[in-house]
């Protein structure tokens, strides 16, 4: 049956109307996207939120407790806890929206290369990207950290380099039955370059996917961030980050005496997490819903 | 026609699938009786619903199905003694349904490639059944697998109930599918499109097997298919299924001498012949089945049909018998009496 | 079957080689220079004599000479010595190794018990309480950071209630099984309930496409009681994927509980690791790598072996 291309058109935008309208329906992922883009917004405009610094010291107000001035306190330093956590989340939410982004694309990339060409290249890539999932993740970015050293950068780097087997194994599959399909020989026969049938023509079949494995990995790598810093070889601590905020919770007295100077920044991470994790869930039932 | 001569009587058969708390109906008052020891040939195109039909009675449905029917009833002969079994009110998994399954219903599946279990030996497989129904030793059953092998023509049995499904080919695997469902010996073998995931020699083979088994040992076969030639050479009777609605009904010669139904005369004219004349066409079907949530009142197949009138779109169309047990659900036929 | 055993056995080899050989080529660029932690500062001053002790202890050698040579003393048994306390790597290792295996085995036989039941238990009754309940479970067990988690377990039920030590392995005073129990608990709880999250639904998932298959129902045309169908045909396949799941866990034994092992001040590997990284100990970050590749490698090895033995298809071949 012909489609003219007006009628393909309206098919796609009411395909994409209906999705939307099924994600709208989807109380958790709103829920998800809307306490997501709260605290994004609060942490990007930070300044519109608190009229503390993350970095000024104030020795008259070491460890306050929550009070009207400091609402989540402050720190064993006199710094304001509100502050630092806005300040410190636009450096963790960075960590993991750049770490999942680039380790998506080195897996999109390698995936293409090994799904499109198989045989050697491809065998050889599946090994290395097993050797990175079996490996376990802790330590493997340890081992990272001690051969790069610390610092931000390093730290996306290893991000990407630790993060991109999912999206690998994704492509990588799609492709090796997507090649097989006709519009590809087509392509080829055409005369079509292999850069372009495999990053123009096959590739964008891939996306759902690769965009709802992405969105589970900047969740990943939030929580990744603030245990290495946690550990104490992950952001130096002289930059705020989430993880760094919780440093202060390795000594029992913290624990003990001073919860808000661990258990207020924890649960942020979480509902931050969490609310990532659940707008990931609602985006996987509209755009790709074979998997659960 | 008492409960002797009927093996299964279904009467207004509904059935939903409950989707993202939606609930679109698949099946439509379905109602017919079926011959014993007869084969009956469910046809229609694809996701008309016939499977679902034979599932539904015999309660084989995923969770999110909706089952509701006026009566569905197994009658058992067993040396001459007819017990009813009213199916629609047993529970899906409970004994009794259980104790039917196997003894007196048994299923073929429409792929042989997925309907064995990878990981067990064939025999054991085949054996499972007999074992659960019967309380018979091991030893036992195998000698009864290797009859049941012997006469399903399944070659080197002694040898070929060790393998696993893996080692056999599509065709011999179809023959290890029913011969888990003849084991038990059962009277009613309802087959689900069995030879569609075959090959055209095999089909044969397969179909000829079955053909064998219910003249041989008289089983009342419920047949589904898509493939006309198949119902010709195969049925006794014939049930046309259109968007979960039975649209005519009849015995073979009803259905292909005295075609009463315009979607059963467009399916017949869209099976080939072999004294097609050069240059005739096969014709299609225009329009494609529509999709069972967008069904609104009247004839479903009014939209694709050359000979839709007004009335056709309204309301539910009635069933008329147009001579005895020849049953057409169109308004073409309203001078003949109404029935259910 | 045993020539394809001694196949992947021999096939490890080259990868331990290789995982050995790229992590010391990667920890030379951490510009860490081993010998101003071997001599006192005021020695340093004199650049002579770091010049002469380089060339004694060979640092100056070539790359690939240097790589055969710790190679062939670690095959003699010589781990080497760690360049922060000078203490040998394989005392250390024999004291701290134990610990770790104590808590991640405690861990990983609860978590799989846990979580294969419950996932199972889910995608039978799908729908049902245990699987809401496991639901959200594993939804808010992934988005608790590890050791926020550990922390406020510790606050509750060691600084608050008092029932478990704050952390170590051991009191001072006190020996004997009843003790060691004792300080694992809390640590081990931890590590078990965010290990059990994510195997609890890849069984769930592994099982629910199970059930769904055309075996099933054949199994149930049979008229089989739904346990049956269940354990003999829905786990037994199920299981496959989610035994290689687990082997693929093994190096976790190892590897897995840096974090929890941080948060109690559990005397592990895990510790050594984090704290030969924070002060660039190399050797000991080598070594430490090299038994986590090396269960890594084994892991591997038995799940070829696993999916052999459970599935027909690869045992016999087609």
């Amino acid at each position: 049956m012909e489609l003219t291309l007006k009628e393909k058109r309206s098919a796609s935008s009411s395909l994409m109307k209906k999705n939307i309208r099924k994600f709208l329906n989807n109380r958790l992922a709103m829920i998800g996207l809307i306490f997501m883009l709260i605290l994004l917004f609060m942490c990007v405009f930070a300044p519109l939120f608190t009229s503390y610094d993350a970095e000024t010291v104030d020795f008259t107000a070491m460890r306050a407790a929550p009070s009207r001035e400091h609402i989540f306190g402050t720190d064993r330093l006199g710094r304001d806890i509100f502050a630092r956590i806005l300040y410190g989340g636009r450096v963790s939410i960075l960590v993991g929206v750049v770490g999942a982004f680039s380790g998506s694309l080195i897996g999109m990339v390698l995936g293409s290369i090994a799904g499109y060409f198989g045989g050697k290249i491809d065998a050889l890539l599946v090994r290395i990207s097993e050797l990175f999932q079996t490996f376990p993740q802790m330590v493997l970015i340890l081992i990272m950290v001690a051969v790069l050293g610390q610092g931000l950068e390093n730290l996306l780097i290893i991000f990407s380099l630790t993060g991109w087997m999912t999206t690998f194994r994704m492509v990588r599959n799609e492709f090796l039955s997507l090649k097989e399909e006709t519009y590809v020989k087509v392509c080829e026969a055409f005369g079509m370059s292999k850069m372009s049938i495999m990053f123009g023509q096959i590739l964008p079949n891939v996306m759902s996917p690769v965009i709802v494995a992405t969105t589970v990995n900047v969740a990943g790598f939030i929580l990744q961030e603030a245990s290495l810093s946690f550990l104490g070889v992950g952001v130096p601590t002289t930059i705020p980050t989430w993880g760094n905020i919780l440093n202060a919770a390795k000594s029992i007295d913290v624990v003990t005496n001073y919860w808000w100077l661990w258990l207020i920044p924890g649960l942020v991470i979480t509902i931050f997490v969490l609310a990532v994790n659940f707008f990931g869930d609602g985006l996987r039932d509209v755009l790709d819903p074979k998997q659960q | 026609m008492d409960n002797k001569d009927i093996i299964l009587d279904v009467k207004k058969l509904n059935t939903s699938f409950v989707s993202d708390k939606k609930e679109t109906k698949i099946i439509k008052d379905v109602s017919f009786q079926m011959k014993r020891g007869k084969t009956l040939a469910i046809v229609g195109e694809s996701g008309c619903g016939k499977s679902v039909t034979v599932h539904s009675i015999v309660k084989l449905m995923p969770r999110n199905a909706r089952v509701k029917a006026e009566k569905v009833q197994y009658n058992a002969l067993k040396d001459g003694v007819v017990t009813e079994y009213s199916l629609d009110k047993m529970e899906a998994y409970g004994k009794e349904m259980r104790k039917l399954r196997g003894p007196e219903i048994g299923m073929v599946f429409q792929d042989p490639m997925s309907s064995l279990n990878p990981v067990y030996r064939v025999g054991d497989q085949v054996a499972e059944g007999l074992i659960e129904h019967e309380h018979i030793s091991k030893a036992e059953a195998k000698k009864r697998v290797l009859d049941m092998f012997k006469k399903l023509g399944i070659p080197d049995p002694e040898q070929r109930i060790n393998d696993y499904p893996h080692q056999f080919s599509g065709g011999m695997k179809q023959r290890v599918v029913i011969a888990i469902a003849m084991i038990s010996n059962p009277e009613l073998l309802i087959a689900d499109e069995p030879t569609t995931a075959l090959d055209v020699t095999i089909q044969a083979q397969i179909m000829e097997l079955m053909k064998k088994l219910q003249v041989e040992d008289g089983k009342t076969i419920i047949l589904i298919t898509h493939n006309m030639g198949l119902v010709a050479e195969m049925a006794d009777e014939v049930c046309v299924m259109y968007m979960g609605r039975v649209v005519e009904f009849g015995t073979l010669e009803d259905i292909f001498e005295h075609t009463s139904h315009p979607y059963t005369r467009a399916l017949l004219r869209s099976v080939p012949v072999l004294d097609m004349e050069e240059g005739e066409e096969l014709e299609t079907i225009p329009g494609i089945t529509p999709n069972p949530a967008d069904l609104k009142e009247g004839c479903e197949f009014a939209d694709r049909c050359s000979e839709c009138m007004e009335r056709c779109r309204k309301g539910t169309i009635p069933a008329y018998e147009v001579s005895p047990g020849h049953r057409v659900r169109c308004l073409k036929y309203d001078k003949f009496p109404e029935v259910d | 079957m045993l020539k394809f055993i001694v196949k992947k056995l021999l096939q490890m080899i080259p990868m331990l080689l290789l995982i050995s050989f790229i992590v010391f080529v990667g920890l030379q660029f951490t510009g860490i220079d081993p010998i101003y932690y071997m001599i006192s500062p005021d020695m340093a001053a004199n650049t002579d004599n770091i010049e002469a002790l380089r060339e004694l202890y060979g640092f100056n050698d070539p790359l690939l000479v240097r790589y055969f040579r710790w190679l062939g003393d670690l095959l003699q048994g010589n781990f080497g010595y760690s360049i922060v306390s000078g203490s040998s790597i394989k005392t250390v290792i024999a004291q701290r190794l134990p610990a770790t295996l104590e808590l991640s085995a405690f861990a990983l036989v609860l978590s799989t018990i846990i979580g294969i039941t419950i996932g199972i238990i889910s995608a039978i009754k799908q729908n049902g309480i245990i699987d809401y309940i496991g639901r959200v479970f594993a939804v808010v067990g992934q988005a608790i950071p590890q050791f926020f988690f550990g922390i406020s377990m510790i606050l509750i039920f060691a600084i608050k209630l008092g029932w478990f030590p704050t952390a170590g392995r051991m009191s001072p005073e006190g020996v004997g099984f009843g003790d060691r129990l004792w300080h694992l608990v809390l640590p081990g709880v931890t590590l078990t309930l965010s290990m059990c999250a994510v195997l609890m639904r890849y069984a769930r998932n592994t099982m629910l496409g199970v059930l769904n298959s055309d075996y099933i129902k054949t199994a149930r045309s049979k008229g089989i009681p739904e346990w049956k169908v269940y354990l003999k045909h829905g786990f037994r396949n199920a299981m496959r994927p989610v035994l290689v799941i687990l082997c693929f866990r093994l190096p976790m034994l190892i590897g897995g509980s840096v974090v929890i092992e941080e948060v109690f001040a559990w005397p592990g590997i895990g510790t050594i690791l984090t704290q030969a990284v924070v002060s660039g100990d190399y050797p000991v970050i080598l070594v430490t790598t090299l038994m986590v590749a090396a269960a890594m490698l084994v892991a591997s090895f038995l799940v070829d072996v696993l999916t052999a033995l459970l599935d027909p298809r690869v045992r016999i071949g087609e």
